[in-house]
């Protein structure tokens, strides 16, 4: 092959056709039809936004240093370096009442292996109001004793696989198993990436409550080469005591991408801990009563923020790209915010939902 | 069983007889049975006991160097218990180690289910706990986990593969204890489609290596030229070859039949391929008919219906269509009552010619130059299962390749077999992926070299300076934007596909090429048998809607090919021939269709369709001014000349650039251009060029004289498929002057008096249009 020249073009050609290859659709504005089978849509208006301010931000920020832009610390761990950018947010934490929790569970003896609603109504008017009191029913004993003990003994993973077994995974007394944390085993969190699975994530933003603030801690990605210790100071968070994971839609895409990152470069596997995707619960929450149920929609319709300069989290890997090709930073100012804000919506939306659930009366 | 009526018939039958213009028999042969240098244990001796089944010569061989640890390519012809030789020792392999696993790569999913089915029979029969799946893009969602966890045997396809490997950590438990790659009916994998291949399974090898697998290979193949390079070349590994068949034969009857035969053919090839499965099915043969296009299935099987059922209505309905496009079920349905004896004929293009097991077929009708030996024999070999006489007939179309073979049958029956080739080294390929491979595990420069061959280097460098790979400290990491397994398509396809709705319900999907020949407004669709109307094409839905019809008249659209060029991107001049590399962009446009009753037109209707145009690389060349001359003087058909040396030049592209000849395009005009200039174009038929005329453009001046040496040196009079007719013309070879060819090749090979050295610049950046002669 003539070698000569061949391989110049090739990077090119790649280029091109990689460029093109976009995961979003972008759709009229206001066509919530469209917009309501996939995630993956952009209204028209909000893609031309973005890309204007990508040129403005481009222009602005051209030959402007990574340090007067961002200014946070080094993390230094066994796989490398990373850039970390720290915030912090107060947030009015519901009071929970743990016994509220314990006591409704208590009174669920469909719980129970062979118990459905019917057979509760049943019991429950022969006097078995409690899983307790199913200790003496000659046939449920057996299966309660098993329950009580997970409920008892269990860790909220237990706890939560249990219900989420008998009932759906998005039930509330799945969500109710957070009460039996401690605000400080929380940990919140949303990634930013260059597409959909199988490329780098580019921004972890984990949040942790201290002193009942959120702590938002940023790890963002200076070069791809940064992003194993990013992992590894990400699954630092996720290290302590008894951690509890919380997420939107992490289930599907966060930590099964973190989970991918995590074997493409040979590091080992995720240590299962209970993970509350908050998505699940607001669609059973919300469902048929909001139009759209993304985050960004719930924010604004339950929790009341509205976003400036926010870009579409489909953009983002556009925006990261751009940083790539030119070392302009001007790019990774809206998507570090974007994540910030996402963080930080999570955690009020979870605390929102865990309050209704579980918060004293 | 009455394969010798027929053979009577066709002897007897006035129509018939003029037609039948050779009839080669082969005898019977016996079996050969081998032995094994360990007996199998218990289980699967039994299994083997229980089928009554004697392990011929072929499989021993094969079985015994599987158990030696060897990489086993098996080249026996179709039915001589190939599946037997590979799933035997891999069910040992099974049996010995718990928790070992094998992949079972198809080229299609009707040959997917029907080792499926071979599989867990065999696991039930045996008690080995293979739990046997199929894993491709039907798989539902819900069960992928579990078979990639529980299923110790998984057949899939290269494109799941493609899109699985980054998917790596998922398939951990598999990949670490992978024993058995088994890749069945490898042939298809050449040309440009088996090199994307062969660098998807280095992908796969690379990834087993990082689990700690390194598993053992058994390839099996039609018959190859040569099937040791060729295993060598696919897998990166050294192959043992299994060759020798044990299995026994009846007597094979092969007809060669002349639609044609008096020069006129008063029926087309349809009708006649028609009349010869009716006859079969009539005489109780189950029969297999192959032909050229959907179309043409869908047409046999109508036309062989109506015929039928003037005898019986029962018999009408025991012949079926079969091709791709139809939808999973009902391809399942067809399968199963082709085997159990209920559908005595099937009409099918080539999705058939894979071995699938449908039982003992007795007949094979072939409409048409399959276009190469390889699906020949394949095809032919469906018939004659279980030592019985059998029968094959290849109709041919009055094309001069079709026709060459009836007049020269001897030539037909010694036809050597083809060379699969593969290159391992295209730049555009591998380039694509290295980026796959560097999205699934870091690409580390020491270790990986070996995978990804001797331009590794040069290609990481120019794929890290567009940005789409960075260093980091394990190694160099994906980092483009899209998916990398998204942006390389193993067979050079793009992807847009039109949904065929009636009443809205699915009928079937087709691409869109397919969809602009067959599914236009107004086109006369078939589908099972049944006719459709095209009442609207919605191009930007891509959807189709038809409803039900009943016209006894077919359509047939009418293609125009241009050629353009875009960018001239070097020039050079070769014995006074101008020869340019550059862009060109090919458009294929359907401007009318014919309206046709049987073989009469009865109509002719405009259509208002896009052009269909693809981007790529060509070389052209443009003969000397004196060239032209000459063959103008000598009364010789430029255009013929051109057109042959075209083909003559396409014909040894495998030889020089490692590809396949389908791989390749080509257009020649007598007339090109605005100075009306004499051109003869090679372009790639992948979009966005993938080096084959580039690399071709270097190396013209060998090119043009093995072109010159094949066309003088062949012994036909007017050509030949030895030298200038080729097996996909989309011209029907026609016009073709071998002593033009010659002439126009001689002349780029030698230097003429008159040299001219004048350059292409006159026209550079000027695009340029013309219709020409269509490879």
């Amino acid at each position: 092959m003539s070698a000569t020249h061949a391989p110049a073009r090739i990077g090119s050609l790649w280029q091109q056709r990689i460029k093109t290859m976009r995961e979003y659709e972008v759709v009229r504005d206001g066509n919530v039809f469209g917009a309501g089978f996939s995630n993956n849509v952009v209204f028209s208006s909000d893609y031309e936004q973005a890309h204007h301010q990508l040129d403005m931000l481009m222009e602005k920020h051209q030959d402007v240093p990574f340090h007067a832009i961002f200014s946070g610390t080094e993390v230094f761990n066994e796989c490398g370096v990373c850039f970390s950018l720290k915030s912090r947010q107060s947030l009015k934490i519901p009071s929970l009442d743990p016994d509220r929790f314990r006591s409704e569970i208590m009174e669920d003896l469909t719980l129970v292996h062979g118990i459905g609603p019917r057979t509760q109504t049943r019991l429950r008017s022969k006097g078995f109001r409690t899983l307790s009191d199913l200790m003496q029913h000659p046939k449920f004993r057996e299966y309660a004793h098993d329950v009580l003990t997970c409920l008892f003994g269990g860790d909220s993973a237990e706890i939560m696989d249990l219900i989420g077994w008998r009932h759906a995974k998005s039930h509330p007394s799945v969500l109710g198993t957070a009460g039996l944390h401690e605000p400080e085993d929380y940990v919140f969190l949303d990634i930013e990436t260059l597409g959909l699975f199988s490329r780098p994530v580019v921004l972890f933003g984990i949040g942790t409550i201290e002193n009942s603030n959120l702590e938002v801690h940023q790890y963002l990605l200076r070069d791809i080469d940064e992003e194993q210790a990013a992992l590894m100071a990400t699954l630092g968070h996720l290290s302590g005591d008894r951690p509890a994971l919380v997420t939107f839609n992490g289930k599907s895409f966060d930590i099964p991408y973190v989970s991918d990152r995590l074997a493409y470069y040979g590091m080992g596997s995720l240590a299962r801990i209970p993970h509350f995707d908050v998505l699940h619960f607001s669609r059973r929450r919300w469902k048929n009563q909001l139009p759209s149920l993304r985050l960004a929609a719930l924010e604004t319709d339950i929790l009341g923020i509205r976003r400036e300069d926010d870009i579409p989290g489909q953009m983002v890997p556009e925006f990261y790209e751009a940083y790539l090709r030119t070392g302009n930073c001007g790019p990774l100012i809206p998507v570090v915010e974007h994540n910030k804000q996402d963080v930080v919506s999570l955690a009020l939306l979870f605390f929102y939902l865990l309050g209704e659930t579980c918060g004293r009366l | 069983m009455a394969v010798s009526d027929v053979i009577r018939l066709l002897g007897v039958n006035p129509v018939y007889r003029n037609r039948v213009v050779h009839i080669e028999i082969s005898e019977p042969e016996l079996p050969r049975f081998g032995t094994l240098e360990v007996p199998p244990g218990d289980t699967l001796a039994s299994y083997l006991t229980q089928h009554r089944i004697h392990l011929y010569s072929h499989q021993c061989d094969a079985i015994n160097r599987v158990r030696s640890g060897k990489n086993v390519i098996i080249t026996t012809p179709t039915a001589s218990g190939k599946t037997l030789a590979f799933n035997l020792p891999v069910f040992e392999g099974l049996e010995r180690d718990r928790e070992a696993r094998a992949l079972y790569l198809y080229p299609t999913k009707a040959l997917s289910n029907d080792q499926l089915a071979t599989l867990e029979q065999m696991a039930q029969f045996t008690g080995i706990s293979a739990r046997p799946a199929i894993y491709d893009g039907d798989t539902p969602q819900s069960k992928r986990a579990a078979i990639r966890d529980n299923s110790r045997v998984i057949i899939s396809n290269p494109h799941e593969i493609h899109q699985v490997l980054s998917w790596h950590a998922k398939w951990r438990l598999f990949f670490s204890n992978l024993k058995f790659i088994v890749v069945d009916e490898a042939h298809r994998y050449r040309g440009v489609f088996g090199s994307h291949i062969a660098l998807l399974l280095r992908r796969l090898m690379r990834v087993c290596h990082f689990y700690g697998s390194s598993p053992q290979f058994i390839l099996s193949t039609a018959t190859l030229a040569n099937p040791l390079e060729f295993a060598g070349k696919l897998t990166g590994l050294p192959f043992d070859l299994v060759a020798g068949d044990g299995s026994p034969h009846g007597r094979k009857h092969f007809v060669l039949f002349n639609p044609f035969y008096d020069g006129i053919g008063e029926r087309s090839t349809y009708q006649e391929t028609k009349d010869l499965l009716v006859s079969c099915v009539k005489d109780n043969l189950q029969t297999l008919c192959f032909t050229s296009s959907r179309k043409m299935a869908e047409l046999v099987t109508l036309w062989a219906r109506d015929d039928a059922r003037r005898s019986s209505a029962r018999l009408a309905e025991s012949i079926s269509a079969y091709r791709a496009g139809y939808l999973p079920e009902e391809r399942r349905i067809i399968e199963r009552q082709l085997k159990d004896g209920r559908l005595k004929g099937v009409v099918s293009t080539n999705a058939l010619e894979l071995g699938i097991d449908v039982g003992s077929l007795d007949a094979v009708i072939i409409a048409g130059y399959p276009g190469t030996m390889m699906s020949t024999r394949q095809q032919a070999g469906r018939a004659g299962r279980k030592g019985d006489d059998s029968l094959a007939i290849f109709v041919a179309f009055a094309n001069p390749l079709d026709q060459y073979f009836m007049n020269h049958p001897h030539h037909f029956f010694s036809r050597s077999h083809e060379h699969a080739i593969i290159d391992t080294g295209n730049p555009y390929i591998v380039s694509g992926h290295l980026l796959c491979a560097a999205a699934e595990l870091p690409l580390c420069e020491d270790q990986d070299r070996q995978f990804f061959g001797e331009y590794f280097y040069e290609l990481l460098s120019e794929l890290a300076s567009s940005d789409l790979i960075r260093k980091t400290s394990r190694g160099w990491v994906y980092s483009g934007r899209g998916r990398a397994a998204d942006a390389v398509r193993l067979d050079g396809i793009p992807g847009s596909t039109f949904r065929i709705l009636c009443h809205g319900r699915l009928l079937e999907t087709m691409d869109r090429a397919q969809a602009y020949r067959e599914a236009h407004k107004g086109a006369i669709m078939l589908h099972q048998g049944e006719t459709y109307v095209v009442n609207e094409m919605d191009l930007e839905t891509h959807t189709v809607r038809v409803t039900e019809t009943d016209v006894d008249y077919y359509t047939q659209p009418l293609k125009e090919v241009d050629l353009s060029v875009i960018e001239i991107l070097e020039t050079r001049t070769i014995h006074g021939a101008r020869c340019a590399f550059g862009d060109v962009e090919v458009t294929e446009q359907y401007t009318s269709y014919k309206i046709k009753r049987k073989d009469t037109i009865i109509g002719l209707e405009p259509l208002d369709l896009p052009p269909i145009t693809f981007r790529t690389k060509a070389f052209w060349v443009i003969p000397a001014p004196d060239t032209e001359q000459r063959v103008k003087h000598a009364n010789l058909d430029l255009a013929g000349g051109l057109h042959g040396a075209e083909h003559a030049i396409i014909a040894l592209m495998p030889l020089h650039v490692m590809c396949d000849r389908w791989d390749i395009g080509g257009l020649s005009s007598p007339a090109f251009g605005e100075n009306c200039e004499p051109t003869v174009f090679v372009y790639d038929g992948y979009e966005g060029g993938i080096g084959l005329a580039e690399k071709a453009y270097e190396i013209l001046p060998d090119m043009f004289s093995s072109a010159h040496e094949l066309v003088r040196d062949c012994r036909c009079d007017e050509g030949c498929p030895s030298c200038i007719y080729s097996p996909k013309c989309g011209n029907d070879n026609q016009p073709l002057d071998k002593e033009a060819a010659v002439l126009i090749l001689r002349d780029l090979c030698t230097v003429t008096e008159k040299n001219e050295c004048t350059g292409l610049s006159a026209e550079s950046g000027q695009a340029f249009q013309q219709s020409g002669y269509f490879l």
